[in-house]
């Protein structure tokens, strides 16, 4: 059994992060921490310990997730997945980034999603299918090549 | 400008010999040069800074000035500041090679106003080819010249017009396709919600036919947020790929389900349909698919269910068709239980113009729904 992943939510719609949290947690992950703006998630990547972070575009001090990912990147500490719904705001390199959810996304996209990303962070490249809504970054899709 | 040179037949030249006509005033060859409209000078180039030697009454008029003023002068006095130093150059390189030369000049006044002179210079030899004089004919075009300035300030204007109205829209239509993406994104976030809100209710509920009430809830939302996903993405904002949109449905649904044993078999063509037909669609297969995953399939002996759900869409001729269709137990067999979601099939039929029938597969039941379609554009892109 491969090891739960520790995720770290960067999103500014409350409702939307409460459920991103329950989701995460029903397939067998935790979350470690919850960030509405740029500054928020730079302090709480110091001081959490996270495998990945969600992180969506538009945060509550502006359009500065792309900023998020590339502190994290920088950081090394974890892996970032843009999730948001307006995918054309991410650079062509992805500031990094594993890849991008768009929104809105199902549950089951969801769900897939984790276990892909489970699959890819613990032990790459990962084995399941790549799953619908899930866009890999340039970078990622030549080392994560999808199984079918 | 031209600058062209001319070469006469040898026996023009000798055209006044012919004519054994007198010099002097009763010579007319001479007198047609004084009398003429045309203004015309001649030059002698064996004295210093080839000199105007005659002048006819017709420049004198053109130039304002008076016999005495011009003759003995080189003629370079009609050029000024504004005269273009190229056609300067034309002039002088003409007469240094002996040639002919023909060239629109600005020339001055002995009034200071200027016009614009359409000049030609033409070299006089002898039977030797010594050159013995210049002729030069002068013809005031300055209305012609106008004409010509008006139009290229004409296009000129006209272009820059052109340039800024273009510079207008363009920046109209960034910050209206900005403004798109900023509403799509708004909708987008709230379907999410909207989905969140359901799940997280869902969650709170034991009473299992509720639970079923709100999953199917679940279910009609979610098929609205994978078009929404897939909405506005494309190059062209008004056209909608219902393929791909079909394949993350079905996978949806099917994962969803958690009924393993049934397999997805899709024959989908990449086809746009308008993004008003999009919503209606996506409901209308959710309704299908999701009605033969409840209906369809009876559980085998060892607990399990096994089956195929097949999707087609193809484009025959002007119109879109769907099949949706299972290979279980067939209408007959299947639950009535369908009212709202058949009534929603209906309408959303109705909505898109669409004839629907359902026949039976023997075994299982195929849906048949095909409505009219807009001819597919070519290179679409997306993604």
């Amino acid at each position: 059994m491969t090891e739960p992943l520790k995720v770290l939510i960067v999103e500014d719609e409350a409702l939307l992060a409460m459920e991103l949290e329950s989701l995460v947690e029903e397939a067998g992950h935790s979350v470690v921490g919850w960030a509405t703006s740029s500054a928020e998630a730079r302090s709480m990547v110091e001081s959490t310990d996270a495998d990945i972070a969600f992180v969506d575009i538009h945060l509550t001090d502006g359009p500065t997730g792309v900023d998020v990912a590339h502190y994290i990147g920088e950081k090394k500490r974890s892996m970032v997945v843009f999730m948001t719904a307006n995918p054309k705001r991410i650079p062509d390199h992805f500031a990094g980034a594993i890849g991008v959810i768009a929104k809105p996304y199902t549950m089951n996209g969801l769900t897939s999603a984790l276990r892909y990303l489970q699959e890819g962070v613990r032990r790459p490249p990962p084995v399941s299918t790549r799953p619908a809504g899930f866009t890999l970054s340039p970078a990622f899709e030549a080392v994560w090549a999808p199984a079918a | 400008m031209d600058w062209k040179r001319t070469r006469e037949p040898a026996d023009a030249w000798h055209m006044t010999d012919d004519l054994h006509v007198e010099h002097g005033k009763g010579d007319p060859f001479a007198a047609a040069i004084r009398a003429t409209r045309m203004s015309m000078i001649i030059t002698d180039p064996r004295r210093p800074d080839n000199p105007i030697v005659f002048a006819n009454d017709a420049f004198l008029r053109l130039t304002g000035y008076e016999r005495h003023e011009v003759l003995g002068k080189n003629c370079r006095f009609l050029q000024g500041p504004k005269t273009d130093k190229e056609a300067v150059g034309q002039i002088r390189t003409a007469i240094e090679d002996k040639a002919d030369v023909s060239v629109d000049i600005l020339n001055y006044r002995k009034d200071g106003s200027t016009f614009w002179n359409a000049l030609y210079i033409s070299p006089v030899s002898n039977d030797k080819g010594e050159v013995q004089f210049f002729f030069a004919s002068q013809l005031d075009v300055s209305d012609r010249k106008r004409s010509e300035h008006r139009i290229t300030a004409d296009k000129d204007r006209f272009e820059k017009a052109v340039k800024e109205r273009t510079a207008e829209l363009e920046a109209a239509l960034e910050a209206q396709t900005t403004l798109l993406h900023e509403v799509d994104h708004r909708v987008k976030n709230n379907l999410q919600m909207i989905s969140s809100l359901i799940i997280m209710q869902r969650r709170t509920i034991k009473d299992e036919a509720t639970r079923h009430s709100l999953t199917t809830m679940l279910e009609r939302i979610e098929a609205l947020s994978t078009v929404h996903r897939r909405l506005y993405q494309s190059k062209d904002v008004s056209r909608f790929d219902v393929s791909d949109f079909a394949k993350d449905l079905v996978t949806d649904l099917l994962t969803a389900s958690g009924r393993s044993g049934i397999k997805p078999k899709l024959e989908l063509d990449p086809i746009v349909i308008s993004a008003e037909k999009a919503t209606p669609v996506a409901l209308m297969v959710n309704e299908l698919v999701t009605n033969a995953l409840k209906h369809a399939f009876k559980e085998g002996p060892d607990g399990t269910t096994a089956g195929r759900i097949g999707i087609k869409m193809s484009q025959p001729d002007g119109h879109f068709n769907i099949e949706v269709s299972d290979d279980g137990v067939g209408m007959a067999e299947a639950n009535g239980d369908a009212s709202f979601g058949m009534r929603l099939i209906k309408s959303l039929a109705r909505q898109l113009h669409a004839d629907i029938e359902w026949r039976d597969a023997g075994p299982g039941t195929k849906v048949v729904i095909s409505m009219p379609n807009e001819p597919q554009q070519e290179g679409l892109s997306h993604d």
